[in-house]
């Protein structure tokens, strides 16, 4: 990984909570008070991303996703560690790094309100200093893409959410950033949506050679666009690597499903190293008599959903 | 606001692209008569009903301290000028509480342009032109009556007075609202600094001892228009010192404003997602 564009060496972020008490003394109290607890939101993550990539970067809700992601785009500082965006420390230089990322949040919109699509893309040219020619170059790409023509002359404040999330990954590529940092951007959506959400940032990525940062509950767009995942839970990486690493992350795992009378289903977690297949069916059969039976490989998703729930080994 | 590192992107750039987000502002404003038709309307009556309520005064009370009715309609006048600025060009202040605490401010921490200006760029209210107008007609009918000789230095004068005072509401609004970075009832803290607006169309000198100096340096409203407006009423030898120093004072003021403006975005953690 020669050409890294992210690079983060032990980055800490520690937040100071004031200690609250409770009542009106308490409240009265909490205006003198020095009394702060610190909370560890992320602690000791190293990471590299490369060029082009496309990394999926997943954790539960609170985990310290989005403190990362403010980190790499310069709006927080880290307490402790070192951090490179393109080459620069992004909260030293919030504007320069600002011209070389995009960053899109699933439901809220960064585009003018009661503007029309494309005078916002103009705006943007503008404010990006982006070459005539580029933008030009940018449009075509985006018509092969996608078809822009419902949206274009529409203002944000009338589409729908999926027509604005569209709006809005097409405005975070148009300067040709190094990076796009997406927050979970098919949220909400129905499934055709989403399906033409992924082509879109595949194919963007693709042509561009545009490094995305992923962050998503949708297991479906880890499948459809990462290679690579990074896990983060309480403020600390646990698992950087391939996703189809993954599915061995605690042995072999596959579910086991066995139909009985009245149609009624039941499924076993079968962890290939310790169970017997054949054992569980046959302990089944003596209770009740089995008439179906089907074996699933694990799903990304019942993988994540375990190590979120902290069963690693 | 032309404070970026960036000397490509200096002032031009900037008055540029103010220039474009409001031509495309109005274009969509029109779209939606019957909200402009309203809001301005609105708009009228509010200048009319403080109009009226002045006149009833002074019709009570010929004289206020040594003001008669044409010096007090002038003040008047001046202060709706003054005010214009802060509530065209300022008014996503009033905004800026409810994105902090949802958490939608921080988009505008992503673009590579200053925070501020982008902010505030956002909302242009159309409603302060109104209130520009009227002032404007009843300043030339009290600068008329009271007989000040229309010269080019007096216009002048009279312009970078206004523009002094102007500068004060919008550093006042500025820290009211910036306040909202810190604590939780910073839509109080606006309100009231907002209602200062009224008293600022009376000389000041009708306050006395702690109010007179609360007036001038803690909330400077006798900033909005009474000091200036004696730089352009009275000759530079009767005009009080603060007068003459308010539009030093007034850029400090402003520029103290934005710098806590920003330390206030510097310091908000943006926390939850």
């Amino acid at each position: 990984m020669a050409d890294e564009v992210i690079l983060m060496e032990n980055i800490c972020k520690d937040f100071k909570v004031l200690n609250r008490h409770e009542g009106l003394k308490g409240s009265i109290r909490d205006l003198f008070s020095r009394d702060y607890k610190t909370i560890s939101a992320v602690k000791d993550v190293s990471l590299k991303v490369g060029r082009g990539e496309i990394l999926g970067y997943l954790g539960p809700n609170g985990a310290g996703k989005s403190t990362t992601i403010k980190m790499m785009t310069g709006v927080l500082e880290p307490s402790r560690g070192k951090i490179l965006v393109n080459g620069r420390v992004p909260y030293k230089d919030r504007t320069a790094n600002s011209e070389h990322i995009g960053v899109v949040f699933g439901q809220r919109s960064q585009l003018w309100w009661s503007l029309p699509l494309i005078e916002s893309f103009k705006l943007l040219r503008d404010i990006y200093l982006v070459p005539e020619k580029e933008y030009k170059e940018m449009l075509d790409l985006y018509s092969s893409l996608v078809d822009m023509s419902p949206i274009l002359n529409k203002p944000v404040r009338q589409m729908s959410l999926g027509q604005r999330t569209l709006s809005d990954i097409l405005a975070a590529f148009l300067h040709n950033p190094e990076i796009v940092f997406l927050d979970e951007p098919t949220i909400g959506l129905d499934v055709s949506m989403k399906a033409k959400i992924r082509d879109l940032i595949r194919g963007l990525n693709k042509e561009k050679n545009t490094t995305v940062i992923l962050t998503t509950h949708d297991m479906g767009d880890v499948d459809a666009l990462c290679r690579r995942i990074v896990i983060i839970d309480k403020g600390q990486k646990i698992y950087d690597n391939d996703i189809d690493h993954l599915k061995s992350y605690f042995g072999s795992y596959r579910t086991l499903k066995m139909k009985f009378a009245g149609d009624r289903w039941e499924e076993v977690l079968i962890d290939e190293k310790k169970d017997d297949v054949m054992d569980i069916i046959m302990k089944m059969q003596k209770q009740e008599k089995i008439r179906d039976i089907k074996l699933d490989e694990i799903s990304t998703e019942e993988v994540i959903k375990k190590i979120y729930e902290g069963e690693s080994a | 606001m032309e404070n970026t590192k960036k000397h490509k992107r200096g002032l031009g750039f900037y008055l540029n692209i103010y220039r474009k987000i409001l031509v495309q502002d109005l274009k969509s404003k029109m779209s939606y008569r019957a909200d402009f038709i309203i809001s301005t309307i609105g708009m009228v009556m509010t200048n009319v009903a403080g109009f009226v309520t002045f006149y009833i005064l002074f019709r009570n009370f010929p004289q206020v301290n040594g003001w008669d009715y044409h010096h007090m309609l002038f003040l008047y006048a001046f202060s709706l000028i003054a005010l214009t600025p802060v509530q065209c060009f300022f008014d996503n202040n009033w905004n800026l509480r409810f994105m902090v605490q949802s958490g939608d401010f921080i988009k505008y921490c992503f673009r590579p342009i200053n925070v501020f200006f982008y902010f505030m760029s956002e909302v242009f209210d159309l409603k302060g032109l109104g209130q520009l107008l009227f002032g404007v007609g009843t300043l030339i009918y009290a600068w008329h009556h009271i007989g000040i000789p229309v010269t080019f230095f007096a216009i002048a004068k009279l312009l970078v007075f206004l523009f002094t005072a102007s500068l004060f509401m919008i550093s006042i609004m500025n820290i009211a609202a910036a306040t909202c970075f810190w604590i939780q009832g910073s839509g109080y803290v606006m309100v009231i600094m907002f209602r200062f607006k009224d008293y600022t169309r009376y000389p000041a000198s009708i306050f006395s001892g702690i109010f007179k100096i609360i007036f001038t340096f803690v909330i400077p409203i006798a900033f909005v228009a009474y000091y200036p407006a004696l730089m352009v009423l009275g000759s530079a030898h009767t005009a009080p010192l603060l007068s003459k120093l308010s539009p030093l004072i007034g850029l400090l003021f402003f520029w103290l404003s934005y710098k806590f403006w920003m330390l206030g975005v510097k310091k908000y953690d943006f926390t939850g997602s």
